[in-house]
């Protein structure tokens, strides 16, 4: 087949601009943490004091624990209600199964600001006191439907015949699901939940509709101290502390996941 | 498996308590004196319908069809190339490259934000390199800075499916005669629709609705339907915000609809 050299270097071209357009704010982010004055920018001057600034600023330090808190509860609870969904969402007839996954989607499609109104009324409605526990269910809410998207093309690959199996084999229901069933859609499980952590260490609009007096994850600290004028660095020195780790772990599955092919033949 | 059937009963419950209740109190709010704050007499107005009139809606409504509209544009036409160039990559490392799109999106939004919002202010870290900008407030500022924020979520949906497409489909067509402008046409562009819809509803919604983005990069002149939402709800105005949101939710559902032809179980929206 020709190539068509054009087409080709027009797509390199996409391609760069396109990780230079999604980088760049991430370069400035890392620059900024690492420059010594928040207000003078004539020379640089190199240090690594904001990176300090982060553990002496117990306001971020709290922020950061309950953002992580959320994150790590939001996504075991929600992977482990997302996959109990799937299997039965799985086990319905076509029809209801599209019906079932039209409702689904709605929260995964909802524009952030629509979702964290949706909910701010319902928990107002009920009475609620907004803070840790609202905040916690909007995240499992908001991460839910993308576990369930994630496991259920696994399940679908499985041969149900197995679960019959298990359970003419004198299984009970819940050992034939977690004996049988889980270990075969353990991928999509995984895939889930990671999707579901990003989405709630990241997440400013939703937990903004949640916030009640000081009680804040780290996006909607920084939110608040933007609107006070008090920005200091040690946030950007937050963000390229997460930013290098994330980097580090893929390019370390990339390389683990390769040895593993290499081993495999 | 029939028997696990009983497994979604709580999530139906879930998703009507959390979705469709409050779905059906924007409604209520729409046309209504319904209030969540305070229990007034009920009775059925269209009071706040006659807000879709005011010229601050209609000039937030324009901004955000405008914003999203152009910023969706760009991603899809950058975007698609780019996800096309991905998908045909011969690279082992294809997935790490792909992957790498990622890790802008773990990083803080709003910190993102800001750090456009520095570049594009006059005194910034910038001066450093001798360059300066001075465009806060401007359009241009704030379709750059969308564009970097969402053009990811256009690329992963039309990845996915160029990715999964069978190449078969694309020697048949030039074995029978079609060029490369035909086959691609023809052939590749209808099979990856459903990745392209969903990019687009991906890159659309969220611009639409941004508010964060326009208030730092627009200097808090530049309205959207996002911003007149998160105002008017804390100041307790609880009909407009509703009626608002309404009309976000019409245009959501709408574009939803295409969704669902394309790909009944939306397996194109991870």
């Amino acid at each position: 087949m020709k190539k068509n050299i054009y087409g080709s270097s027009l797509q390199v071209f996409l391609t760069a601009f396109t990780f230079l357009i999604v980088y760049l704010p991430i370069l400035v982010i890392i620059l900024i943490s690492i420059h010594g004055s928040q207000y003078n920018y004539d020379s640089f001057k190199l240090t690594f004091k904001w990176y300090r600034e982060i553990i002496n600023d117990q306001q971020l330090v709290d922020a950061i624990i309950v953002t992580l808190q959320i994150a790590v509860l939001a996504t075991t609870i929600s992977t482990m209600l997302g996959t109990t969904f799937a299997i039965g969402i799985h086990s319905l007839k076509k029809k209801n199964r599209v019906r079932m996954m039209v409702l689904n989607n709605v929260p995964v499609v909802n524009p952030d600001i629509v979702t964290g109104i949706m909910l701010f009324i319902i928990f107002r409605f009920f009475r609620m006191t907004f803070g840790f526990p609202t905040m916690l269910l909007a995240h499992i809410f908001f991460a839910l439907p993308f576990v369930i998207l994630s496991v259920l093309p696994k399940l679908k690959q499985l041969d149900s015949n197995l679960f019959d199996a298990a359970l003419d084999l004198g299984a009970t229901k819940f050992q034939a699901i977690v004996r049988v069933i889980i270990p075969s859609i353990k991928v999509g499980m995984i895939a889930g939940a990671l999707i579901a952590f990003t989405m709630s260490i990241d997440d400013f609009i939703i937990s903004y509709f949640m916030k009640q007096g000081e009680f804040h994850n780290v996006s909607t600290l920084i939110y608040s101290r933007l609107a006070k004028r008090q920005i200091s660095s040690n946030v950007f020195a937050y963000n390229s502390l997460v930013v290098v780790l994330t980097i580090g772990m893929m390019i370390l599955f990339n390389s683990l996941n390769q040895t593993q092919k290499k081993v495999r033949g | 498996m029939k028997s696990l059937r009983r497994l979604i009963y709580p999530y139906i419950a879930w998703l009507t308590v959390l979705i469709i209740i409050p779905f059906l109190f924007i409604v209520l709010a729409t046309i209504s004196t319904f209030h969540i704050f305070n229990s007034y007499t009920f009775r059925f107005t269209f009071d706040s319908l006659r807000f879709l009139t005011d010229p601050i809606f209609l000039n937030a409504f324009k901004n955000s069809i405008k914003f999203a509209g152009i910023t969706t544009l760009i991603c899809l036409t950058v975007g698609y190339p780019v996800a096309y160039f991905f998908a045909n990559m011969k690279s082992k490392n294809k997935t790490l490259y792909v992957a790498l799109l990622i890790v802008p999106i773990w990083s803080n939004m709003i910190v993102r934000i800001i750090a456009w919002e520095n570049v594009f202010k006059p005194v910034s870290i910038l001066n450093l390199f001798n360059l300066s900008f001075d465009m806060i407030g401007s359009d241009i500022a704030i379709i750059i800075a969308m564009v970097s924020m969402y053009l990811p979520f256009m690329i992963f949906p039309i990845y996915a499916v160029l990715d999964k497409m069978d190449h078969g489909y694309i020697e048949a067509s030039r074995d029978l005669g079609a060029n490369a402008f035909q086959s691609f046409y023809k052939v590749t562009l209808p099979l990856s629709l459903g990745g392209i819809v969903s990019g687009i509803i991906m890159t659309l919604l969220p611009a639409m609705t941004a508010f964060a983005l326009p208030e730092r990069i627009g200097g808090g002149t530049t309205i959207l339907l996002g911003n007149l939402i998160e105002k008017e709800i804390f100041r307790g105005s609880f009909s407009i915000a509703a009626t608002v949101s309404f009309v976000v939710m019409v245009v959501m559902l709408s574009l939803f609809m295409l969704i669902v032809r394309f790909d009944k179980e939306g397996e194109t929206l991870l």
